[in-house]
């Protein structure tokens, strides 16, 4: 029976300063997956190896290895950790809470920001570095497609990853609560800080009719608005580009108003469009708050945008819980299709015995049969055929029922007379479009369907 | 809206438009069987605005997917139906009923135009209610379900639009048949009063859109003001005033 084992550190378990050694350089990383897979009895691998977490996961034949495994295989690998134990932090899981674990990974349920699309990506490109060293059996093939399609439910079906939880963000979410359509909108960034730049990047992925940038360096302001495909202002434009504006983004480090009252109400007539939308991430702040006695104005300032952020992170442990709700239903698929894949051998051994008997006992009456009819002959063979699975159809069925597969081997060894020497799940030989060297159960049978 | 959300607004809207087709049903056998559309009763035209509400929401939710209308028009369409089921007594607004198709139009365009007005209505009460989450920063879960302010304030320009449309109508078609029989085009005292009030309201609502400046809070305002007013003129115009229609 094939043993899907996890183990590895999280940002939940490790502090940074183990964490950020523990991370596998991407150019180290096939290295680090080979060697895993030489260790005895690894099948299948893979390594997912991310700033927030380091995880291996094995399948193995019949044993789950233990902590002490993955420990020396880390201590192994990061030499500089030598004389480190790693022990109280590693956790190390088994079967179905592993591939649980695997798959609120994968939908970002265990990620330090929930629902953050990032660790789709890499358990993806993680998946993908394991295949193309034909680390990546039937197993990990199976859990991984199962984690993919959780995870895409997830997104799908649950609002986790509708509700902003960076500040930048949140402000480009916002300017979604007051304009539908952002194509013919002009938005103004006042600053070119880090902040200002991620509202630049996402709303040029909001698509953003136009964008404007104010910069007092006027070199570094040029060369931040050919990057963002913006238009360069200078300061002394501000009461101008106010009035064609329709979002304003302030992120300088000005100690005074910069957008006060007076040039505000100077504006407001000359404006073609009523709302105007301020966003004052700068601190301190650059915009004065008793501009919003205008109607058709909405400021937020750095505090405002933090409780939206802190709002969506509440909205999104609640969508959590519905997505834990996906994830064990899809966690349910794999189940199955682990406890049919395990049943197979048993059921193809079986099969193929009393396949064997009927096909003896018919030639045991060939002289008779010889006498017979084509059409009859058939039928007889039909009819021996027909009765072989009616009688066994009970047994298959509780095969594949059996919560322990050792047990009912044992039980349909001795019932039926099979071979001792039954092939297992494990030993199979590779149907051959799996992987080159390792040695894995083979199946011809997709999920559902019956051998029988 | 997450697909598991959508299940939700889409059960909804299912069964709403399976409602609509059985009330359009009923609607279809009652004036098949009578000759002539004419509503006659209070308990007809809160029927007939219940049927109407549902149906230009349904038309509307295609074209735009405001889902978020429907919290507010199914049930009060449900329970502008239960109202309907509960009135025992229902005295006719017309002492002479007409069969006039003229009549006919002018009755079921005045209930269209209300049915729009109530949308405008609702939409206008959405508008505000955002406006005030975002001005106080609140950020409730309904904060996140409400659609931009945009969206709505352009619902609410295309409803009070249409609201405009089925009034004029109306009141034309009932011009020309009021012409015909008495020929006079226009029954001047309280109840013509009021009803053109209710016109030159919502022109105005229409002209105001073309300044830059009258848009959002003060639309979504006089929106309101004018679905009170439209209401209660036709509730007055044919329950308080001399039995409304009785000189026709």
């Amino acid at each position: 029976m094939l043993k899907l084992t996890l183990a590895g550190v999280n940002h939940k378990t490790t502090p940074i300063e183990i964490r950020e050694r523990l991370a596998y350089p991407k150019e180290h990383l096939n290295d680090a997956l080979k060697t895993l897979s030489r260790r005895e009895g690894v099948l299948e691998t893979m390594i997912l190896s991310t700033c927030n977490r380091v995880e291996l996961l094995t399948v193995t034949a019949h044993v789950s290895p233990d902590p002490e495994f993955f420990l020396s295989f880390l201590q192994e690998t990061h030499p500089v950790l030598q004389g480190h134990s790693l022990r109280p932090h590693l956790y190390h899981l088994t079967g179905q809470e592993a591939a649980l674990h695997f798959f609120e990974v994968t939908a970002s349920l265990d990620s330090l920001v929930i629902g953050e699309p990032q660790i789709t990506g890499q358990v993806k490109e993680a998946y993908e570095r394991a295949r193309s060293l034909h680390l990546v059996g039937p197993m990990l093939n199976q859990i991984f497609q199962r984690a993919i399609s959780s995870s895409k439910r997830v997104r799908t079906e649950t609002g986790i990853s509708n509700l902003p939880v960076s500040i930048s963000y949140a402000a480009c979410q916002l300017a979604r609560k007051i304009f539908q359509d952002m194509r013919d909108k002009n938005v103004l960034l006042l600053g070119g800080g880090d902040m200002a730049q991620l509202t630049a990047r996402h709303m040029r992925k909001m698509g953003v009719g136009s964008l404007t940038l104010m910069l007092r360096d006027e070199k570094k302001g040029r060369e931040l608005a050919s990057e963002y495909q913006a238009i360069y202002a200078p300061f002394s434009e501000l009461e101008n580009s106010l009035v064609h504006s329709d979002m304003v983004v302030c992120s300088t480090g000005a100690d005074t108003y910069l957008i006060d009252e007076k040039m505000v109400s100077a504006v407001h007539s000359r404006r073609k469009s009523g709302t105007l939308f301020m966003i004052d991430i700068a601190v301190p702040r650059n915009i004065d708050p008793a501009i919003t006695r205008h109607s058709g104005i909405f400021l937020y300032n750095i505090d405002d945008l933090k409780t939206v952020v802190e709002a969506n992170q509440r909205e999104r442990e609640y969508e959590a819980l519905q997505a834990r709700e996906i994830v064990r239903e899809e966690l349910a698929t794999f189940a199955r299709w682990q406890a049919d894949r395990s049943t197979v051998p048993l059921i193809q051994s079986l099969r193929n015995h009393t396949e064997s008997i009927r096909i003896a006992e018919v030639e045991r009456y060939q002289a008779v049969l010889a006498n017979l009819p084509p059409e009859t002959r058939e039928k007889v063979d039909i009819l021996t055929r027909s009765l072989i699975n009616k009688i066994l159809h009970p047994t298959y069925q509780a095969i594949r029922q059996s919560p322990d597969i050792d047990e009912v081997r044992e039980w349909v060894t001795k019932c039926y007379g099979l071979p001792a020497d039954l092939p297992s799940p494990a030993n199979h030989s590779s149907d051959g479009s799996s992987s080159g060297r390792l040695s894995l159960p083979s199946t011809h049978l997709v999920e559902g369907e019956s051998p029988a | 809206m997450s697909s598991r959300h959508k299940a939700v607004p889409w059960a909804g809207i299912t069964a709403g438009v399976g409602g609509a087709l059985l009330h359009t049903l009923s609607l279809f056998i009652l004036f098949t069987l009578r000759g002539h559309f004419t509503l006659i009763s209070l308990k007809e035209a809160v029927s007939f605005f219940s049927w109407a509400l549902v149906i230009v929401f349904l038309i509307l939710e295609h074209q735009r997917k405001a889902h978020i209308l429907g919290i507010v028009v199914f049930p009060v369409s449900f329970l502008s139906l239960l109202f309907v089921l509960g009135v025992s007594t229902d005295p006719s607004f017309l002492q002479s009923p007409t069969t006039s198709i003229l009549i006919s139009l002018h009755s079921v365009l005045i209930d269209l135009g209300l049915a729009s007005a109530a949308l405008a209505f609702f939409v206008s009460c959405f508008y505000l209610t955002l406006d005030m989450f975002l001005r106080r920063k609140i950020f409730n879960f309904f904060f996140n379900k409400l659609p931009s302010l945009e969206f709505l304030d352009r619902l609410n320009q295309e409803f009070n639009g249409l609201g405009f449309l089925f009034l004029t109508l109306g009141l034309i078609f009932v011009m020309i048949w009021s012409y015909r029989t008495y020929a006079t085009i226009w029954p001047w005292g309280q109840r013509g009063s009021w009803a053109l009030l209710v016109w030159f309201l919502y022109l105005a609502l229409v002209l105001l859109r073309r300044r830059r400046n009258f848009q959002g809070k003060q639309a979504a305002y006089l929106s309101i003001a004018g679905f009170f007013l439209f209401a209660m003129t036709i509730l007055a115009v044919n329950l308080y005033m001399g039995g409304g229609h009785s000189v026709f």
